[in-house]
């Protein structure tokens, strides 16, 4: 979040939140005007003006701060003063300055990403899940599937990207203060992140820890090295995502329509504080923000059936719409949080629920198709670790660029709940 | 002459929606009866768990609001019923525990904002009853809002809240007279002893309503919170 001292952006972001509730041609109107009494919104749009202004801002309590005042402009920016007041404060407190400054000097010093060695055309899934051979393709636009062999699995998957992005930043895994991992289909203990530790052996004392939220699970992981490191208790931190859906949602297990889109793979990033040896051409993280949209709570289900089989709960057509929905609205956020047009970005790493989802969200946010890398379309919807060969699809090919040609990188995901969540990353 | 146990009186502006539960046919369904000329009342003088005796004539208003009666003369009160009794008729009512069935139709996010609505050609009727895990009342700017939770997981945020008697009462909490602090107040009262009285109450129930198509859209909102809050509340906060 910018600096409550910063004027000129809290006018920015009053500005584009009044124009998307009240329309883009609508001009601004004065401070003091009563915005309910002279009709320019309703109640309705009022408040869903000041919910916007909210998650922008993240001045959460802004409704509750406005109760009593007049619904004006005026009234907004008098509690955003206030607001900074109170903050800037010299109580003991994390000022929202610092926490940016903070934020900002994490930065990405290698990455990759690798998937199951197996690809498999679309066609052979359909029949193995008993559908009529093209219904993947031309239902979902998926061309091939990428899963894992006998040998693999979410342990040797993570290790590989891992080991690639240390071996690639030159860095040592003794190096690391902390192992983060995420997955959506590994289970039992010990847990994913214990097993990377051992695996990469990593310091007794570098910590190893699992993060939920499925296909969100990326960004929530970035989101807690990015505070470790930003609390001055790390230095360099490793976040993997590894998902081997082909062992999970098996034929027989779960239906075709739901189980044949997901594909196996790992990403692995390598986070590390900003300091005097700091690359050149890396990426630096910006912020990052979460929600949960439980309305579409119940478009997905997976539980664990009596049997031994997933019950699962699968509403395509709700969480599509859902998908390209939320999206859409995080992609907004971090447009209206980092100041930073869509149009100017290096790409869009997003969760993939299938490609023609991706083709629908690239229309819905008026950005051409290719600045979403092609992960589903060739390798299945991969989970957690969508995100992360997308992230690194969009890391590799800025790196065969000259670094100020650079543009700044979307992130945004969705898991079950339905969690949301998104961020962006700007050039070191 | 119908029969009509009063359910609902919701704010709608500087008038008033009223909906009630009539008997038909072995069923019990809502009607809302409206003035030939409105679809809302200046002056409604009783309470709900009234009964009241009315004319309705037969006539269905546009999608959703299928509920709709014209109401060809006054009312009058025959008796009251007591609110847990109400409770008990209204789960006989429309009644859904998920999201689609609400009003029979998908319930779509604003994309700008805030709150959830219907497609005025989709939604099969304009006021259901649900269970709720859980309720919380906000304060937003001078407006109140809801966010629930449905028995089956799904979350509603930021519903507008109509019902008069819980409108009123906020209005009580805010009056200048309460003296100092009212805002901060009320909104202890409402993350606090609310909580514990409304959801432990035996009888605890609400039921959503949709607006009138307003920019060809039906916005979801709180039609009624039982129970109703009770003045003496006033006096603990």
């Amino acid at each position: 979040m910018a600096s409550i001292k910063d004027e000129n952006h809290w006018k920015r972001l009053v500005d584009e939140c009044f124009r998307r509730e009240a329309g883009p041609q609508t001009a601004v109107p004065d401070p003091a005007q009563d915005l309910i009494e002279t009709g320019v919104l309703d109640s309705m749009g009022w408040v869903s003006f000041l919910r916007a202004l909210e998650s922008a801002s993240g001045l959460s309590e802004l409704g509750v701060l406005l109760t009593e005042r007049t619904p004006s402009l005026e009234s907004v920016f008098q509690v955003f003063k206030e607001a900074q007041t109170e903050r800037l404060s010299p109580e003991p407190c994390f000022s929202y300055a610092a926490q940016s400054e903070a934020r900002t000097s994490v930065y990405i010093s290698s990455s990759c990403a690798v998937v199951g060695s197996r690809k498999i055309p679309s066609e052979e899934v359909d029949r193995a899940f008993g559908m009529p051979p093209g219904r993947l393709r031309l239902r979902a636009g998926i061309e091939s599937l990428a899963y894992a062999t006998e040998n693999e699995n979410e342990l040797t998957l993570g290790a590989r990207a891992a080991q690639q992005a240390l071996h690639t930043a030159v860095c040592g895994a003794q190096e690391l203060d902390w192992i983060i991992a995420t997955s959506e289909t590994h289970r039992g203990y010990p847990s994913l992140a214990a097993q990377l530790h051992s695996q990469l052996l990593a310091r007794e004392n570098c910590g190893a820890l699992d993060v939920g939220g499925a296909c969100l699970g990326l960004v929530n992981g970035l989101a807690v090295a990015q505070g470790l490191i930003a609390s001055g208790q790390s230095r360099t931190i490793a976040v993997i995502t590894s998902d081997v859906h082909s062992r999970t949602f098996k034929p027989g297990m779960v239906a075709g329509e739901f189980g044949g889109l997901f594909g196996d793979g790992a990403s692995a990033f390598l986070l590390s504080a900003k300091n005097g040896t700091t690359p050149e051409q890396a990426y630096s993280l910006g912020e990052f923000f979460f929600g949960c949209a439980g309305q579409y709570a119940g478009a997905i289900r997976v539980a664990d059936a009596p049997n031994g089989n997933l019950d699962v709960h699968f509403d395509g057509e709700a969480l599509s719409r859902a998908a390209i929905t939320r999206l859409e609205k995080v992609v907004r956020e971090i447009e209206l949080r980092s100041g930073i047009a869509r149009s100017s970005v290096q790409g869009l790493a997003t969760h993939q629920p299938n490609p023609r989802l991706v083709t629908l969200l690239a229309k819905q946010c008026g950005l051409p198709e290719d600045k979403f890398p092609l992960v589903a379309r060739s390798f299945g919807n991969l989970g957690s670790s969508t995100c992360g060969v997308a992230l690194d699809a969009i890391l590799q090919s800025a790196r065969r660029h000259q670094a100020n040609q650079w543009g700044p990188i979307f992130t945004a995901s969705l898991g079950p709940g339905l969690l949301f969540g998104g961020g962006w990353l700007v050039p070191a | 002459m119908t029969k009509l146990l009063i359910t609902e009186i919701t704010r709608m502006g500087p008038a008033f929606c009223v909906i009630g539960l009539q008997r038909e046919e072995g069923k019990i369904r809502s009607v809302r009866p409206v003035t030939a000329s409105a679809n809302s009342w200046m002056h409604f003088p009783y309470q709900r768990g009234d009964v009241l005796q009315c004319d309705l004539a037969p006539f269905s208003g546009a999608k959703p609001h299928v509920e709709d009666r014209v109401s060809t003369h006054g009312f009058q009160k025959q008796s009251t019923v007591p609110e847990s009794e109400v409770v008990a008729y209204l789960r006989k009512a429309e009644f859904a525990g998920t999201l689609p069935e609400l009003f029979g139709c998908v319930l779509h996010e604003n994309k700008s904002g805030s709150g959830l609505f219907a497609m005025p050609r989709e939604a099969t009727r304009s006021v259901c009853g649900t269970q709720t895990i859980n309720l919380r009342l906000e304060l937003c700017a001078n407006e109140v809002r809801a966010t629930l939770a449905l028995s089956s997981g799904e979350v509603l945020r930021d519903l507008p809240v109509v019902d008069r008697d819980w409108r009123d009462f906020i209005e009580a909490a805010l009056a200048e007279e309460r003296g100092a602090n009212r805002v901060a107040r009320l909104e202890r009262f409402l993350n606090s002893q609310f909580h514990y009285k409304v959801l432990s109450c035996p009888h605890h129930f609400i039921r959503l309503g949709l607006t009138r198509p307003y920019h060809d859209l039906c916005w979801l909102m709180l039609d009624t919170l039982i129970p109703l809050p009770k003045h003496e509340w006033l006096e603990e906060f």
